[in-house]
């Protein structure tokens, strides 16, 4: 019974039960999108927002955020996909774009964590440059004739529908949530987020976890920008743009709190693929895929709303009891006077 | 002795002056000035009167958006109303049969509901003002996508042919020099002004936003002021779709999507603090001004290619909020005064 209402109290059951009622209800409208190959192809298509949204929760979850991991994607997918087509191996094409995360996560984490610069304002400056080194690296041209195996690697598959990728990814997020919440450096991550001045005082290196966060978003975008180039096969110079706000929103449907302090990966993983499968359930439903738009920011807007009334509530409630148990506490007790 | 001691009070009263963020932001749209003049005789200021259109949107918005920060918030969906605007407009105009003035009042009150749907629920349910704006820039993005497939003009065209009197609004050059949008604006500067620096209602958002509970406790109404900045919000985006589709001439709902970062980048070197109770109407307005010159000047004098100016815009906001934090950090300033006291000592 414990553990039940432990599982309950957990914030991504939540997402999870959302998850399962929106694909339950979009099934019972049009049967066919609840068969085997529609939900894989529906968790194969979620991939890059999967990794772009385990990278920022990182960062959420410290209480800061970045937005700048849309430029990075693109940066990353450019550099990359330009190696490969000039025939590197894929080796020095993931070491590079790890490196181009690397170097764009210690910027971040040194304005952020080191000079105390609000993270949004100082992220969005990174946006700006990292995005304009994508025009100057690629003269605004887009990356084209990718290599054939390159592009089929995104079709591979590994059993039955599930692609190698996210297979991959998958594997590596369930290998992230197990050191988060079991391993003491894990949970910096959370307790940094959670209350910095109360981490800092139990001696948990507070600077260095916030950009150890900022580096783990940078590389995990950039590796979303090597599975973006493989999926699409060409990048634009925009490439990626406005992808941090989904990856955000990503987040915040998985119960991620932007606060920080709150949250889990699993949850980030689920956000996406409510998040990456708006699309394909409309067209389930017989729209055309002009509503994406309205249906993510209704979907958006009623998840955190509903979730912040219910916190209210939870809040108000527990202070009437402290209130209650107070009160009863400077009531002299009967007993007492004999 | 006197003499020195009084020149150096002098240096420091000038230094405070200095240090107040408006004159340094005043600084720096002179330097620019001044460079760009120097570089190339192309930057001439009716050249530059002429390419307002491609900044006005950013320097209207901002005004407002400022209200929103001052108070703590942040407005991520303004853009996005731009776009609203301005499909609302044509569509109420071509489809409806609506007296063109009439589809504009319609698409000010739509914005206007707009600021206050999301106002309503930062303000009343408590949720993080970012998030709320994320999925309302995504919503309103959205519905103006909707109502342009509700035309019978395919939205992709955007709807056109707007009688005189409309496109007049950017068309029309006071003396046959100054256009009509930087009247606009400076309007706009100063009811701007005006309400956030000089009446009751904007002392009021900004004790809202240094001390929420604070002005609670006063018997403020503060959920309701929080509401208001966003409706005000709301409507500067929509007059920004209002110019902006009278300049274009075309009303599409796409307008404005890439305007967000722009917005912050200008607010936030306005010297308004992200976490609110801070800022200044004049400080955003020159802010503005000076990333609309960078990004005018730039390509003009010394030939870059537009596309590369988010990189100098970027850099432009990085080293300015790196030096105000370098500027307000005790060690620094400590530094500082122990440069001066040592001065001091050997004069």
């Amino acid at each position: 019974m414990i553990t039940l209402k432990k599982i309950f109290k957990m914030r991504e059951i939540s997402s999870l039960l959302f998850l399962i009622i929106l694909f339950g209800g979009v099934g019972l409208v049009n049967p066919s999108f609840l068969s085997a190959t529609s939900l894989v192809n529906c968790l194969n298509d979620s991939v890059v927002f999967t990794l772009l949204a385990c990278g920022i929760a990182f960062a959420i979850f410290t209480g800061e955020i970045d937005v700048s991991i849309g430029a990075t994607l693109g940066l990353s997918a450019a550099v990359a996909s330009t190696l490969l087509r000039n025939g590197s191996s894929w080796v020095t094409a993931l070491i590079v774009a790890i490196l181009i995360g690397t170097i764009i996560g210690l910027f971040n984490g040194w304005g952020v964590a080191y000079l105390g610069i609000p993270s949004l304002i100082f992220t969005l400056g990174t946006n700006g440059i990292v995005r304009g080194f994508i025009y100057v690296y690629t003269h605004g041209a887009w990356v084209e004739n990718l290599p054939a195996w390159f592009t089929n690697l995104s079709h591979a598959k590994l059993i039955g529908n599930l692609t190698i990728y996210i297979a991959i990814v998958l594997v590596f997020v369930i290998f992230c949530n197990i050191i988060l919440t079991r391993t003491r450096k894990g949970r910096y991550f959370i307790a940094v987020g959670d209350n910095a001045s109360g981490a800092t005082l139990v001696g948990i290196p507070t600077v260095k976890t916030k950009i150890l966060a900022y580096v783990i978003c940078g590389i995990l975008a950039a590796i979303a920008g090597i599975v973006y180039s493989s999926r699409i096969g060409f990048i634009t110079p925009t490439a990626g743009s406005g992808y941090e706000m989904r990856a955000i929103a990503a987040c915040v449907l998985g119960g991620i709190s932007l606060s920080g302090g709150l949250g889990s990966l699993a949850g980030a993983t689920i956000g996406a693929i409510i998040m990456s499968s708006v699309g394909r359930i409309l067209v389930f439903l017989g729209f055309s895929s002009d509503y994406d738009n309205t249906i993510t920011g209704v979907l958006l807007i009623t998840i955190v709303v509903v979730d912040a009334l219910a916190q209210n509530r939870t809040a108000t409630k527990n202070h009437r009891q402290r209130l209650i148990a107070r009160t009863a506490m400077a009531a002299p007790k009967k007993g007492d006077e004999k | 002795m006197q003499n020195t001691n009084s020149g150096l009070v002098h240096f420091k009263s000038g230094f405070k002056n200095f240090k107040r963020w408006e004159t340094v932001l005043a600084f720096i749209l002179l330097f620019e000035f001044t460079i760009f003049s120097l570089a190339s005789d192309k930057f001439t200021f009716s050249r530059m009167l002429l390419s307002i259109n491609d900044i006005i949107s950013i320097l209207i918005i901002s005004l407002f958006v400022t209200f929103v920060m001052v108070t703590g918030g942040i407005d991520i969906q303004a853009g996005s109303i731009v776009g609203l605007t301005s499909i609302i407009i044509g569509v109420a105009w071509q489809d409806a049969g609506m007296n063109i003035w009439g589809a504009v009042i319609v698409a000010v009150i739509v914005a206007a509901l707009c600021g206050a749907l999301s106002g309503f629920f930062v303000s009343y349910c408590g949720v993080q003002p970012m998030v709320v704006t994320l999925g309302g820039s995504f919503l309103y993005a959205g519905i103006a996508l909707l109502i342009s497939r509700a035309s019978a003009t395919e939205s992709y065209k955007g709807i056109s042919g707007f009688p005189e009197s409309f496109t007049k609004i950017s068309s029309f050059k006071l003396f046959d020099v100054i256009p009509n949008q930087l009247i606009i604006f400076l309007v706009l500067i100063v009811i701007c002004y005006f309400l956030l620096h000089k009446t009751k209602y904007g002392r009021r958002v900004f004790l809202v936003g240094v001390n929420q509970r604070a002005a609670e406790f006063s018997g403020i109404n503060s959920r309701l002021i929080t509401l208001s900045t966003y409706v005000l919000s709301g409507i500067g985006a929509s007059i920004a779709g209002i110019v902006l589709t009278a300049y274009l001439g075309t009303a599409k709902s796409d307008l404005g999507i890439t305007f967000t970062l722009p917005i912050i980048t200008a607010v936030v070197l306005g010297g308004t603090l992200s976490t609110g109770g801070k800022g200044s109407i004049m400080g955003t307005a020159l802010a503005a001004l000076v990333i609309g010159i960078l990004r005018f000047g730039l390509p003009l004098s010394f030939g870059i290619s537009t596309q590369y100016l988010d990189i100098p815009v970027g850099i432009l906001l990085l080293t300015v909020i790196i030096g105000r934090s370098l500027a307000g950090n005790p060690r620094a300033s400590m530094l500082f005064n122990k440069f001066f006291s040592k001065q001091k000592e050997a004069n």
